[in-house]
């Protein structure tokens, strides 16, 4: 609690506490970095990751602007939730999608770059010319029943239909998810354990094993089909991605090991 | 730990909203508890039920002018209107999102998850919509509604939220060219959420000024702050941003043409109509109630924004090879038009809300009648496949020229009257290079349209000219409301001219 | 140090994300910059809750937080199902929109 109460007290001169201070020049580089690296890193877990950096960073600053319950908040939902779903999607669709380094407009980059650090400049500039001549009144008034007591009291009277209006958010939320990644099943389509036994037995399928790849074939490649005792082939003994993965006659080609022939070369 | 005392509620204010809000809702458990073969005849009338009770309590309302709950929610002359407009509007599109007989099963995928050309995908090409998208509909517009009647920048933000994210999963959600229909989803979220990235910012920012978000606050703010100025220009800047990022002005228009082209044709109708009339709405109000003390720093900025946006869509609207894209960028035209009106602050509120009625009709009987060009691809909405329709089907053609020729703004249609009475207020308000630049892209964004009426009746015939579509009641009466409210407007707008007028300014103490 | 710090602080972050929405073509990073950006929002909104004396700033970053947690919900969604039809997160792939 003391981190607290150090929080909302500001000198009159309008500086923080020292531990403040302190905790501020560490986290801010962090805070700073994670964000570039955000941007920089290439490969999109370590982008999610560098973010978490940033947010538990600014979580940090939150509590010590006399504020725990959202510093809290912001680290159980944003960092424990709302990064874990990312973590969680890249992990499903992106994760070796790297971005390429070709420009479709050119000098978009640039330009962005460019427009961003005149942009942080012009705020960064206006905000301390603006704000340093006012002093921060602090919280120590509006925390006085404590920090949660004073959110819930807020909460529930002025910002009383905000808050009930964001229940169509999160329905809206739900029900998005569902329509997105929810397939139903038809009744026929769902197939249990005497369904499936059933279909074994069905006249037309062999219900014992299969027969291995290369059992009684013209050569023991796993791409040669099994010979049945009646002559045939069957096409069964050949897993289904075998044929998806047969060599071009360019890639079967003898690679040269080393030496001064190209790779591949025949001569 | 002392008592919490809830603020006054009047409950006849926020009725409206609550019976939307509440119809919703229920649209969601029936979809959870009745069986499926009865789940459409129960949305829809669900739907167009809630919708109904929710106009009937802002007509009861239409007197109404108070601050409610907290400041949260303003409810004054203009606010209403507004949110009579969007239900009105959301009422007629209502029509072509439940149509079901141009397409077997309707204009919505069954079920969005199938992976798009999919063998999945393909099993379900004949079988009935989703149902969901009824709830989602009434959630839009709900927030919507809320929107136009926030009292504060934080309700305001949740409101936008509440009806960008049914929107964009609606966008989603196209039964045909399913890809191009995820693309527009996609990028209208990403932008959707980056615009309201800077919203946030901008709300935050005037915080930091004002000391409070709600909208009157900023006005006094103004006067008394003891802030920096920057924080109050910066905040304006970013919030603007937002704003008119939904409104799809020019340089935030980018997203209109691919997100209306690749959206199901009934929700683009959706966006064109209402949610132009939402995001106007909240532009008024916004620069109305917590700017106006401001106008001098803030005019000069957006009438240049308004004349990028007005000559850049006209001028973009010439090029455009398909109707879906030609309608977005006169979209783009027509919110430039808008933005004269709120330049001209109290002056002209009242012709912006004509102008919002007038466009939003026009708009979506002009969608309605895009949807039942067809051949079995689903819609054919590329410009040369329209050639020669009118030898075929001269009663379509001629619903279509004067739709086309209400747009253009030729005298007895609506496009006339609403451009004349929106122009005149903005030269009251000493707005004339504006109005003059209004005048001369209007005359510009004419030649699409009667490029359109051309086509469709003098051009020979192509070699495939898909064929026009016989609809269901539901798109019949989209239609005839879109052709007869502009007609009506264009010849006797008088009572609802004086409808607006008796709306009067935003309430803003 | 004065308070103003974190606001500098919170605007440099903002611009990172905006930068990085303009020059990233990844729509998961794209939508992380995005988050950046609110996060910046969020932090200037509690800094100026402190200089203001009053805890509204703190709620609008608590609303800021519920209302981002839907978004992400839809977004990844929305990502998801342009993911499975396409086999590709890249911004610069869903180009099938343009005349």
């Amino acid at each position: 609690m003391s981190l607290l109460a150090q929080g909302a007290l500001l000198a009159a001169d309008n500086t923080v506490p020292t531990g403040e201070a302190v905790t501020f020049w560490i986290l801010a580089p962090i805070a700073l970095g994670g964000a570039i690296g955000m941007v920089l890193a290439r490969n999109a877990v370590h982008s999610a990751l560098l973010l978490v950096c940033t947010m538990l960073s600014l979580g940090v600053f939150y509590v010590l602007q006399a504020g725990p319950f959202i510093g809290m908040v912001q680290i159980i939902v944003y960092t424990g939730a709302i990064m874990m779903l990312f973590l969680f999607v890249i992990m499903l669709v992106g994760r070796h999608t790297r971005d390429s380094l070709i420009e479709v407009l050119r000098g978009q980059r640039l330009a962005a770059v460019i427009l961003g650090v005149g942009f942080a400049m012009l705020l960064g500039t206006g905000l301390a010319r603006g704000v340093g001549s006012v002093t921060a009144k602090g919280l120590d008034e509006a925390n006085a029943n404590g920090n949660v007591e004073g959110i819930a009291k807020l909460l529930f009277t002025k910002y009383i239909f905000a808050f009930e209006v964001t229940s169509a958010l999160l329905i809206t939320a739900a029900i998005g998810a569902m329509l997105l990644a929810h397939i139903e099943k038809k009744p026929g389509e769902k197939l249990d354990q005497k369904v499936l036994s059933r279909n074994r037995f069905t006249k037309g399928n062999y219900p014992g094993p299969k027969s291995g790849p290369g059992v009684f074939a013209t050569s023991d490649s796993v791409a040669t089909p099994a010979i049945l005792p009646d002559g045939t082939f069957t096409e069964r003994s050949v897993s289904k991605v075998v044929p998806a993965r047969e060599l071009t006659l360019t890639e079967a080609r003898p690679k040269a090991t080393n030496g001064n022939k190209q790779d591949g070369e025949i001569r | 730990m002392n008592d919490i005392q809830l603020p006054a509620i009047d409950y006849a204010a926020l009725l409206p909203m609550l019976i939307v809000f509440g119809a919703a809702c229920v649209g969601i458990l029936v979809e959870a508890f009745a069986p499926r073969g009865w789940r459409f005849v129960i949305q829809v009338s669900l739907t167009i039920g809630g919708l109904v009770a929710g106009l009937v309590a802002i007509i009861v309302n239409r007197d109404l002018e108070i601050t409610t709950i907290g400041g949260a929610v303003t409810v004054d002359g203009p606010g209403l209107f507004l949110q009579g407009a969007i239900i009105i509007l959301g009422i007629v599109s209502l029509g072509l999102i439940a149509e079901r007989r141009l397409e077997r099963g309707g204009p919505f995928v069954a079920e969005a998850a199938h992976a798009a050309n999919s063998d999945g995908d393909k099993r379900q090409e004949r079988e009935p919509g989703a149902t969901e998208v009824f709830p989602l509909t009434l959630f839009a517009i709900a927030g919507m509604m809320l929107f136009c009647v926030s009292g504060d920048l934080l309700t305001m933000f949740v409101a936008l939220e509440v009806f960008s994210l049914p929107l964009y999963l609606l966008c989603g959600l196209a039964r045909r060219r399913r890809l191009i229909s995820q693309e527009a989803a996609l990028k209208y979220f990403l932008l959707g959420a980056f615009a309201s990235a800077f919203f946030l910012y901008g709300v935050a920012l005037l915080y930091g000024y004002a000391g409070t978000v709600s909208l009157t606050g900023i006005r006094e703010g103004v006067l008394q702050s003891e802030q920096s100025g920057i924080l109050l220009a910066a905040g304006l800047a970013l919030l603007a941003i937002g704003l008119l990022f939904k409104a799809a002005a020019v340089p935030f228009h980018v997203w209109t043409p691919d997100v209306y082209q690749g959206a199901p044709t009934p929700v683009t109708a959706l966006m064109a109509a209402c949610t132009k009339a939402a995001a106007f709405g909240g532009l008024l109000r916004v620069f109305n109630v917590a700017f106006e003390t401001t106008a001098w720093d803030w005019q000069p900025v957006l009438a240049t924004v308004a004349i990028l946006t007005m000559v850049v869509g006209s001028i973009l609207a010439v090029a455009q090879t398909d109707i879906k894209r030609l309608l977005a960028y006169s979209s783009v035209a027509n919110a430039g038009y808008l933005l004269v009106g709120v330049v001209s602050l109290n002056g002209a509120v009242g012709s912006s809300l004509f102008y919002l009625i007038a466009y939003g009709f026009s708009v979506l009987g002009a969608f309605a009648m895009v949807t039942l060009v067809r051949d079995s691809e689903g819609e054919a909405t590329h410009l040369s496949r329209w050639a020669g329709l009118g030898k075929g089907s001269p009663l379509f053609s001629a619903l279509f020229t004067f739709l086309m020729l209400g747009f253009a703004g030729i005298p007895l249609t609506s496009g006339f009257t609403s451009k004349f009475a929106l122009f005149s207020s903005a030269w009251d308000s000493d707005q004339s290079v504006l109005v003059i630049v209004g005048v001369l892209s209007s005359v510009v964004l004419a030649f699409p349209y009667l490029k359109v009426v051309v086509l469709l009746w003098l051009n020979p015939p192509g070699e495939e000219t898909p064929t026009v579509s016989v609809p269901s009641m539901l798109t019949r009466a989209v239609i005839f409301a879109g052709v007869a409210v502009t007609f009506v407007l264009g010849v006797a707008p008088s009572f609802l001219l004086d409808i607006v007028a008796d709306a009067g300014p935003f309430l803003a103490k | 140090m004065t308070p103003d710090y974190y606001l500098i602080l919170a605007a440099v972050l903002f611009t990172i994300g905006a930068v990085g929405v303009l020059v990233r073509r990844n729509a998961i990073v794209v939508f992380m910059c995005v988050e950046l950006m609110l996060n910046a929002a969020n932090l200037t909104l509690v800094t100026f809750a402190r200089i203001n004396g009053s805890l509204d700033g703190q709620i609008m970053a608590f609303f800021v937080m519920v209302v981002a947690a839907a978004e992400v919900v839809i977004g990844l969604a929305i990502i998801m199902s342009i993911f499975r039809s396409r086999r590709s997160a890249s911004v610069d792939d869903a180009n099938l929109l343009k005349y």
